[in-house]
């Protein structure tokens, strides 16, 4: 803030006006004391003391009162215009950031699905594979069993062959009261049992 | 104010007046006897206002008793009040305890200088030393404000009270008269108007007080305030615009032919040298007669309380008082007003390219 420069031309005028004005005043003060009084006479002597008294107030009061009342009203707006601007990046910085909290968290949601998807199949997958197992299993033990009882059964039909035989020639033994050589009697009992069909039947 | 305080008031002024004068008067005429204006002003202020008076029916006695031993009296003296507390002298009336409560005090006189072949008078008047008054007020109270302002600053970081309050108009003043008339360049200006604004309020305002006197009610001083005004509008036009501010004293369009041209400057010119004078011319008369108007008017209705010397004085005691609450604000309008157009003038000279 600097006060207007004083120019060569106004230092110029001012004496041009002074003396313009000044007629008019020695005119107003030769009626001085009359009873008439003429508000609009200037007073030449007042119009110094004004013109002093006004510069001097303006270099004081340029001096000492509005710089740094201006400069102060200055810190302040630029102090405030300093907190809108931290303010606005504080605002922009924090919108980023949620930006990016939301797109990790997106990635994490999308994620969380993928693992819980893949969990799923793998749960799928194994559980059928179990199944699977377990019917292999089953079949196995199955067939084993089908097997064990077929052995059993042939076994018996065999055991339950020789055991005929055995009572057959002890009846026949008894029967035919009288003794024949071993040898002959089995010779008989074979071509009896030969003349049976072969295969076992269920009616056995 | 109530009314019985009123009816007191009026007993007091009448009871109580210093000098026989007012007795001997006549409540017909409109001369209240040598009473000096000032103690006039001085018993319309709110103070004496507000002191304990008699009852109102004592006060209604003496009120009577008084026009009863006025109308007696035959003789009339008229006294002017009006001129002598309007117009400047070579003496300062200071308040005094005793009646007439006031002691005048000669200034000194000075032998006349010689300036340029005239005598000039440079002896101190009665307006000289309030215009001083009104600049040393003005002084304390802004550095005052702004030393005030600048420790507030540095201690709480934003002003408080009366500092805080003229920040506010300064800021007013800055923002809304000056840059908003001469946006470019404007703040150079800024602590002109700004003096002007707080010198002219201060003076005003001192003209309001009890044994004040308006300065800015002297044709003088206004003028003289106009005159700077007016050299710094014409400084300001030379400096924004260079060789262009001949252009604001000779019509010169651009875009006429020659035979047009020249008849137009020769008439315009005169008319743009006379508008050029005028803006400072009105200045001058506004400010001046909007105080001197202020006062007269004030002073006719304290007259008009004597001239009463009855119950009817109420009607213009209440009007001066209300006339009064307006010179205040008056105060404040005349000077916004002179740096207002001082500010519109500046704007006008500085954009006008």
């Amino acid at each position: 803030m600097r006060l207007p420069r004083v120019t060569p031309l106004s230092l110029l005028l001012l004496p041009l006006l002074a003396t313009a004005a000044t007629p008019a005043l020695a005119l107003a003060q030769e009626g001085g004391e009359a009873a008439r009084v003429n508000l609009l006479s200037p007073n030449v002597g007042l119009m110094f003391w004004t013109l002093i008294i006004f510069v001097l107030l303006l270099f004081v009061l340029a001096r000492f009162a509005f710089p740094p009342m201006l400069a102060a009203v200055e810190a302040r707006e630029q102090a405030l215009l300093d907190a809108i601007e931290g303010a606005k990046a504080d605002r922009a910085e924090a919108a980023e950031l949620l930006a990016k909290h939301r797109a990790e968290m997106d990635n994490a949601r999308v994620e969380a699905q993928r693992l819980i998807a893949d969990g799923r199949a793998a749960g799928d997958r194994l559980r059928a594979e179990m199944l699977e197992q377990t019917r292999v299993q089953q079949q196995e033990l199955l067939d084993r069993a089908r097997r064990d009882i077929e052995a059993e059964r042939d076994r018996a039909i065999a055991e339950l062959r020789r055991e005929a035989v055995e009572l057959a020639i002890a009846g026949a033994s008894k029967v035919m009261d009288h003794n024949m050589d071993d040898a002959t009697n089995r010779k008989l009992i074979d071509r009896f049992l030969s003349s049976l069909p072969t295969t076992a039947t269920p009616a056995l | 104010m109530t009314f019985s305080g009123v009816l007191a008031l009026t007993a007091l002024l009448l009871a109580a007046a210093p000098a026989p004068a007012v007795a001997e008067s006549a409540p017909q005429s409109f001369s209240v006897g040598a009473m000096p204006a000032l103690v006039l002003q001085a018993m319309v202020a709110p103070e004496i206002a507000s002191r304990p008076g008699e009852s109102v029916g004592a006060a209604v006695n003496r009120v009577e008793a008084d026009a009863m031993e006025q109308s007696g009296n035959g003789a009339v003296e008229r006294v002017d009040i009006i001129t002598p507390h309007i117009t400047d002298s070579h003496e300062l009336e200071l308040p005094y305890w005793k009646a007439p409560f006031y002691k005048a005090v000669h200034l000194p006189r000075w032998k006349p200088v010689m300036i340029g072949g005239f005598a000039v008078d440079l002896s101190p008047t009665k307006h000289v030393v309030f215009i001083l008054l009104a600049a040393v007020l003005t002084m304390l109270t802004l550095v005052g404000a702004a030393r005030a302002h600048s420790r507030d600053h540095r201690e709480r970081g934003v002003p408080k009270g009366f500092a805080g309050g003229l920040e506010a108009m300064v800021l007013y003043l800055r923002e809304e008269v000056v840059m908003k008339n001469i946006p470019h360049g404007g703040a150079r200006y800024v602590p002109f108007i700004l003096t002007l604004f707080f010198l002219i309020l201060f003076a005003n305002l001192l003209g309001l007080i009890p044994y004040g006197s308006t300065a800015t009610g002297n044709i003088s001083v206004t003028a003289t305030l106009a005159i700077v005004t007016f050299i710094v509008v014409e400084v300001a036009g030379m400096r924004a615009l260079g060789a262009g501010y001949l252009k604001t004293i000779f019509y010169w369009p651009s875009d006429m032919p020659i035979a047009i041209k020249l008849p137009m400057t020769l008439i315009m010119t005169p008319v743009e040298i006379v508008s050029k004078l005028t803006k400072p011319f009105a200045l001058a008369i506004r400010l001046f007669a909007n105080m001197t108007a202020g006062h007269i008017v004030v002073l006719a209705l304290i007259g008009l309380i004597f001239s009463f010397a009855s119950i009817a004085s109420a009607a213009p005691l209440l009007m001066a008082v209300a006339i009064m609450m307006l010179e205040i604000f008056v105060a404040f309008l005349q000077a916004f007003i002179f740096a207002l157009l001082s500010s519109v003038f500046i704007g006008q000279i500085v954009e006008s390219h």
